[in-house]
């Protein structure tokens, strides 16, 4: 029952709080931005549709480059820290944004554009009060996936020099077969669980909040 | 005010990347305050003119002139908060309120919030629906003859002087289809819409149509007239083919019992009258049945001579008359009653169900043979007429 004592030692406790804060931070803030570009391009790839194939086959590529790689390639660029695993994660949280983007937009019923449309209803208005409520469920969804992807791969930011939950857990890998080891790693890896379902949680009371009741399931 | 209320002159659309254009030329005048069908076989184009005349669809050339305004090129968004829209699949926004929704146009002109909910209010009303019950509830909670109705009251919210119908009964049950495009009816003869309407369905068109533009391939009229022409003067074969075999048929749905001849001086007797009465004057008449009314003269029941053989009160001899009409039903309706009827003719009746006269089948024989021959005269007459002054 080591793993037991390791979690009741304060320490532990106070490192691996601290450590969710800042895996927090470090998935978040990449969430934010590809939020605001990712549904800028999904709205720009739903316009124009010969753009579509070229947008959201960009973002997918990007989720082709193994991730130790991504990280590293900015390294060089903007130096060890947080910052390069937050480029990173940005370009991973795009895919799944632009790509439930421009299919939600696409699920909004041709006839309910068209008869905001017959009654006048200029084309920014009509995005902003018709196409993009009606594509909220899918974009959330979107977002979500987003989110829960970034949790996960942000664990690895400490390779680059970053922090985050990742510290315990390559604290653990490094000193595998020595006491405590084994323990940081679990510990590190729950923590990232529970962190993720926690985000989980979260997004199911942003969905019934936000989701307009003519349209929940 | 003049009473022409659309105006499309030489109204093309030419697609890219195809020959022949989806819309060749149209040009036609819709009156004032009247329901203009278009009509016609799948592909003909009807749509696509339609949805020219508030720009969803640009016209690539040709003209579009609303209330004797040039509205060809001027801003399409505050052009059509002036057309009320319908279109078959409704398109009720599925994310508000049905309050919200038939608020739609009211808000983009920005409307205060009291004369908006006031107008909400009085339209669902208009439409038959309590805005009590139905205000706050959304879409997808309501019936697919409900959402119509809404989407009706939507078009009308900002009481614009024209309405575009596409198919708007298109995708609802034969029952509710019906009704409601009677209340529609009933509903314009108030509100005095222009309305262009289309459908597919001649019975339809017949229906709604004050007047009915049968188009052919490339939206070019066949014929533009009143249901009564369209039927009794098809223009050429492809007009006769697409009303059909049932023209005649069709053509009762058209009159109403009050605009034909019915029989006033039916014999008639009183159902307290004394049996031996009843008896001689049956017998003295040419009649070969008597009606008897009620003391409100409500017609009770049909007496033939052998029923005086039974001996019985007058109240239950003979049988009961049924087959009763109000002179606004059609021809159709009491053709219908008729054939269900016993006695082989149609009882009129006023509002309150006192007797007014009588409708058999030689009478309504003789309107369809009047019809047919006051549009004889018609068509020969406009045949004198010199084709170049007709076209000037």
């Amino acid at each position: 029952m080591a793993f037991l004592e390791y979690l009741a030692d304060p320490s532990t406790q106070r490192s691996l709080l601290e450590q969710s804060g800042e895996h927090l931070f470090l998935t978040l803030v990449p969430v934010a931005i590809a939020i605001v570009l990712g549904v800028g391009l999904g709205i720009w790839a739903h316009r124009v549709p010969a753009l579509s194939r070229t947008i959201v086959g960009a973002t997918s590529t990007v989720l082709t480059i193994p991730s130790l790689a991504l990280f590293a390639i900015f390294v060089p660029l903007v130096g060890i820290g947080n910052t390069a695993p937050m480029i990173a994660l940005t370009l991973y949280a795009l895919l799944p944004i632009v790509r439930n983007t421009v299919s939600g937009l696409y699920s909004v019923d041709n006839a309910v554009v068209e008869s905001a449309k017959g009654m006048g209803m200029g084309a920014t208005k009509r995005l902003v009060k018709i196409e993009l409520p009606n594509a909220w469920p899918v974009m959330l969804a979107g977002i979500r996936v987003a989110t829960l992807l970034t949790i996960g791969i942000a664990a690895i930011a400490v390779l680059a020099g970053g922090d985050g939950l990742g510290t315990e857990i390559f604290r653990g890998l490094r000193r595998i077969g020595s006491a405590g080891a084994f323990e940081s790693l679990l510990g590190g890896t729950l923590a990232v669980v529970v962190l993720a379902l926690l985000i989980d949680l979260a997004y199911l009371a942003i969905g019934r909040l936000t989701i307009p009741r003519g349209i929940r399931e | 005010m003049s009473d022409i209320m659309i105006e499309l002159k030489e109204l093309t659309k030419r697609y890219p990347g195809t020959e022949t254009p989806a819309v060749d030329r149209l040009t036609m005048e819709i009156p004032r305050g009247e329901i203009v069908v278009f009509v016609g076989p799948s592909g003909c184009g009807k749509t696509t003119s339609l949805k020219m005349i508030n720009r969803i669809i640009e016209p690539t050339s040709g003209q579009i002139i609303l209330d004797g305004e040039d509205v060809t090129d001027v801003n399409p968004d505050q052009l059509r908060r002036r057309i009320g829209y319908v279109i078959q699949q409704i398109g009720l926004f599925p994310h508000v309120t049905i309050e919200d929704n038939v608020a739609t146009v009211p808000n983009l002109l920005g409307w205060d919030r009291d004369r908006t909910k006031a107008r909400v209010d009085e339209l669902l009303d208009v439409v038959g629906l309590d805005p009590d019950v139905y205000r706050n509830r959304y879409p997808k909670e309501l019936s697919g003859g409900q959402r119509q109705r809404v989407g009706v009251a939507r078009a009308l919210a900002a009481d614009p002087p024209v309405l575009l119908m596409d198919e708007p009964f298109g995708a609802i049950d034969p029952i509710t289809r019906t009704r409601l495009q009677n209340e529609f009816l009933r509903l314009q003869q108030e509100l005095k819409k222009t309305i262009c309407f289309v459908t597919h369905d001649i019975d339809e068109a017949i229906k709604m149509g004050d007047r009915i533009a049968i188009l052919q391939e490339r939206s070019i009229p066949a014929q533009f007239a009143t249901p009564e022409e369209i039927l009794t003067q098809p223009a050429n074969d492809f007009v006769a083919d697409f009303v059909g075999s049932g023209s005649t048929l069709k053509r009762l749905k058209l009159t109403r019992v009050r605009d034909v001849n019915i029989t006033t001086d039916a014999l008639l007797g009183r159902i307290d009258e004394d049996k031996h009465v009843l008896r001689q004057r049956l017998q003295e008449s040419d009649w070969t049945a008597m009606l008897l009314l009620d003391a409100e003269k409500r017609p009770s029941r049909w007496l033939r001579a052998p029923d005086f053989l039974h001996d019985r009160p007058v109240a239950e001899m003979g049988l009961p008359a049924r087959a009763m009409i109000e002179p606004q039903a059609t021809l159709s309706d009491a053709l219908e009653e008729m054939l269900l009827g016993s006695a082989g003719v149609a009882i009129v009746v006023d509002g309150r169900g006192a007797f007014q006269g009588i409708l058999d089948v030689d009478d309504i024989i003789t309107s369809i043979q009047t019809m047919r021959d006051a549009n004889a005269e018609f068509y020969r007459a406009s045949k004198l007429i010199d084709p170049a002054t007709a076209i000037a």
